[in-house]
């Protein structure tokens, strides 16, 4: 009987274990880990799977392109339809369905109000909290861009009735706000 | 800085909990213990004796739960050996899963060559289910010859010299893990991993300390006197080591007092002054720094030996405790903004929780408890 | 397992790119211009990609000492970083911040929030506002994400201040990212448009990343339990659309773009005026660049 026999079973499980352990781990390596770089390539894949959810303007003048028109020239051009009408998911949802089926209907912009700031769907659209969110004088905003003191603005304008909510609409339109 | 306070709103959610500290704290006495065990097998300090198996043992047994705070903290536990099937070469974390492996398989091996004569013994002199359990650990070779023994030995030896550097690279990279975060400048700093190290084996040579004293009251012995002393006069040296380095980093950090000290002073004398200035500096450093010096300079009674070591030996195992708290909650304490704080809640129950920790941290002495009713670990039995 | 000859086969591909499967999602490029040699970026990738092997290989040849093992695809992965981000067709986007046009309305934050599905209590982009007092204090404060008038608040005296300015913050997407080096199980990569990404099928969740992150942009989502971040849209940008928050910045603050295409927005801005990085002296060489940033951001 030698004096390593015990040794050499040891060293014989470790080699078994050892082997037993690459050859798991080998078969572990998820699939597609390597192919482009250190990583598992599939994961680009599920990154862009995600859904988009902003619409783009384009999307939106698809049935509204009188917009536009109204807007083309006017300070608003870089606004985006969602910056004051909200992500539309809903909206959008129900205007794809009717261009499938015609007998669909689009619930009114009206049956949308007072969800402000929700924040997937129509925001309400004559309010002025629409124009304030960003045109509301703010420490912290660019000299260069048109900040509004309402009180102040609305007492040089003479406006009739300061705390109604659709004021600014009654000198400006969204689309093309005008000075 | 008068400025009001600022936090990046990611920044609330303490990302590494109680369970993080518990990480380094666990393969700390490890290293610790090891080292000790090491001072017997290759330094030959036969004064020593009396703990070298046991030191052995509790090493394997803290290290055997070394892994579980980390799964406790996982978000994703279930592929916690992605580390080892896809590991990131350049992610410290990513050694964890070999290095500790490595350690722990080498940790089993010494410890199975150790007590093979006893393993071999229990075959002999036990039957049924016990004595196959017995014949299960001796690999199916229970039989010891005086070459065998020898061969044994050397091996024991060698391994006690590859663990050292093994316990090491265990421990320092753990403060390497956190002292090569750029990110954050309260861990940002290469004496990390040092300063790891060295209260590794501060708290390994305090938890044997503990371990002994008790285990010998327990059975009703006298501790061997001139081991105790061995071991105080090891952990005196190993606390002034901590201690300095400790103190030195900070005296550097607050000496340069770089763009971010503002934050860390604020958080040292504030948000930490329990656990560092009170708990770490005062009751866990200074304290036993004190009681330590007068055991090892004035050589007092034997009795008195005994309760200075244990007082000294509990309290360094809080201070221990306390600095891997302040390295790794307080280093999350306050924003990456550098111009405010967050707050740690802990919960009592949940996985990372008060309760869970507790269990953690209870675990390694319950599998002491049951090796040593399975084999001869505390020195009581040999006498 | 990648072969070397399969991985020729890839780099070759990528050369004669005219748009290519989904996966190596190269189709939102190959409309635009070949790359400039005169890049600002292009000389710094070589000589980081060359520092970045030197240290993978010292690494993995430690790592593989300690380890028993060799990594079987330690080589591929130097090989595979030259397929996206190397010599052939270096494909780099940019992202810019104008903290001179910002202001403040928090649009990007929502359009943040939706778009990507962050949970409430986190935030993959946000808007500091830095507020210079005139007796010398500095406050910095986050614009709600309904903007400042409609989360009510009362505006501060505009006599006390000396100057004031919005921040807007996201991922940086570091050349030399710190969460890449420290992501033990390379669930946190980059893209072969040089875009930070996480795979949320391999993240073990273990947050290193979160501490690495010098800027803070990362969490441990409690929905998916993975690590998560900005990531520029990257199914958005992989279908020639802006990301969300760039989409919805009514006053163009924020602009994404190729920084290796001298006509792009992106490029035709930073040229004009003096532009900077976020913490710099870490070495991290963001991909984000701010224009007016003042010495107090960081």
């Amino acid at each position: 009987m030698s004096a390593t026999r015990h040794l050499q079973i040891l060293a014989l499980l470790l080699l078994l274990g050892g082997g037993a352990a690459l050859q798991l781990r080998n078969m572990l390596v998820p699939a597609t880990f390597g192919e482009i770089g250190t990583y598992r390539a599939a994961a680009l894949g599920t990154n862009a799977a995600h859904p988009l959810t902003f619409p783009s303007d384009a999307r939106c003048l698809k049935c509204h392109e009188d917009v536009q028109e109204e807007r083309v020239e006017s300070l608003h051009t870089v606004v985006r339809c969602v910056h004051c009408h909200g992500f539309g998911a809903e909206h959008i949802t129900q205007a794809t369905a009717v261009e499938v089926d015609s007998s669909v209907t689009i619930a009114s912009a009206q049956d949308w109000d007072h969800h402000f700031p929700t924040k997937v769907d129509l925001f309400i659209t004559y309010d002025r909290a629409t124009c304030l969110a960003c045109h509301q004088a703010t420490v912290g905003m660019p000299d260069s861009f048109l900040q509004i003191n309402v009180a102040e603005h609305l007492e040089d304008q003479g406006a009739e009735d300061v705390e109604d909510v659709n004021v600014c609409f009654e000198c400006h339109t969204g689309h093309s706000p005008g000075l | 800085m008068d400025a009001a306070e600022f936090i990046y709103p990611n920044d609330p959610h303490v990302a590494w909990s109680i369970m993080i500290v518990l990480y380094p704290y666990i393969t700390g006495l490890v290293a610790g213990a090891f080292v000790v065990s090491s001072l017997y097998h290759v330094f030959d300090q036969q004064v020593l004796k009396p703990v070298a198996r046991l030191a052995l043992v509790t090493a394997l047994c803290f290290c055997m739960f070394a892994t579980l705070p980390l799964l406790l903290h996982l978000h994703h536990p279930e592929r916690a050996f992605n580390i080892m099937i896809t590991p990131n070469a350049t992610s410290a974390m990513a050694g964890f899963g070999f290095i500790y492996s490595f350690y722990m398989l080498l940790l089993v091996i010494e410890v199975w060559l150790v007590f093979r004569p006893d393993i071999v013994e229990r075959v002999n002199t036990n039957h049924g289910i016990r004595r196959w359990v017995y014949l299960v650990l001796s690999l199916g070779v229970p039989r010891i010859t005086e070459q065998s023994l020898k061969i044994d030995r050397r091996l024991i030896r060698i391994l006690a010299v590859v663990g050292i550097p093994a316990a090491c690279v265990l421990h320092g990279y753990v403060g390497f893990l956190f002292g090569a975060v750029k990110a954050n400048p309260w861990w940002s700093t290469a004496l990390m991993p040092v300063i790891f190290l060295i209260s590794a084996v501060l708290s390994g040579i305090a938890v044997l300390l503990a371990l002994y004293v008790f285990i010998c009251w327990r059975h009703q012995v006298a501790p061997e006197i001139e081991c105790l002393r061995t071991l105080v006069r090891y952990l005196w040296i190993a606390l002034i080591t901590a201690f300095s380095l400790e103190a030195l980093e900070l005296i550097h950090m607050g000496y340069e007092a770089g763009s971010e000290w503002h934050i860390l002073r604020t958080l040292l004398t504030e948000k930490l002054a329990v656990s560092y200035v009170l708990v770490q500096v005062i009751v866990g450093s200074l304290v036993p720094l004190v009681l330590l010096s007068v055991a090892v300079i004035a050589k007092p009674s034997r009795r008195m030996t005994v309760w200075i070591a244990c007082i000294a030996a509990v309290l360094i195992l809080v201070q221990v405790f306390a600095m891997r708290w302040n390295v790794v909650i307080g280093g999350q304490l306050f924003s990456k903004s550098f111009r405010g704080f967050v707050e740690y809640r802990i919960s009592w129950f949940g996985r990372e929780g008060i309760l869970a920790a507790a269990v953690v941290l209870m675990l390694p002495f319950i599998a002491l408890y049951g090796a040593n009713r399975v084999l001869p670990i505390s020195t009581a039995d040999d006498h | 397992m990648v072969e070397p000859s399969d991985e020729l086969k890839i780099s070759k591909d990528r050369s004669e790119c005219d748009g290519c499967d989904t996966q190596c999602a190269c189709n939102a490029t190959h409309d635009l211009s070949p790359p400039d040699t005169n890049l600002t970026t292009g000389p710094e990738i070589s000589n980081d990609a060359d520092r970045r092997n030197f240290l993978k290989q010292a690494t993995t040849i430690t790592l593989g000492a300690l380890s028993l093992t060799v990594l079987p695809w330690s080589r591929d992965n130097d090989d595979g970083k030259n397929v996206g981000g190397g010599s052939a067709t270096p494909i780099v986007y940019g992202f810019l911040v104008d903290t001179e046009k910002c202001i403040g309305a928090g649009k990007c934050l929502t359009a943040c929030r939706v778009e990507n599905d962050v949970p409430e209590g986190y935030s993959r982009t946000w808007v500091e506002r830095y507020i210079h007092y005139k007796d010398g204090r500095v406050e910095v404060d986050r614009v709600p994400e309904s903007g400042y008038h409609a989360a009510g608040l009362v505006d501060i005296d505009s006599e006390l201040i000396d100057r004031s300015y919005f921040v807007p913050k996201l991922c940086n997407h570091c050349e030399d990212a710190p969460c890449n080096q420290v992501c033990p199980v390379h669930a946190s990569f980059t893209s072969p448009e040089g875009v930070e990404l996480i795979d949320t099928d391999s993240c073990i969740g273990c947050a290193y990343c979160v501490q690495a992150c010098p800027y803070g942009v990362r969490f441990v989502n409690p929905n998916t339990n993975s690590a998560d971040k900005c990531t520029w849209c990257y199914h958005r940008i992989t279908q020639n659309e802006k990301p969300a928050c760039v989409e919805a910045c009514p006053v163009d603050a924020r602009v994404f773009g190729r920084l290796d295409d001298p006509e792009s927005e992106l490029n035709r801005r930073l040229a004009k005026v003096p532009h900077h990085v976020l913490r710099e002296h870490l070495g991290t060489h963001p991909k984000l660049h701010y224009i007016g940033l003042s010495g107090e951001v960081n």
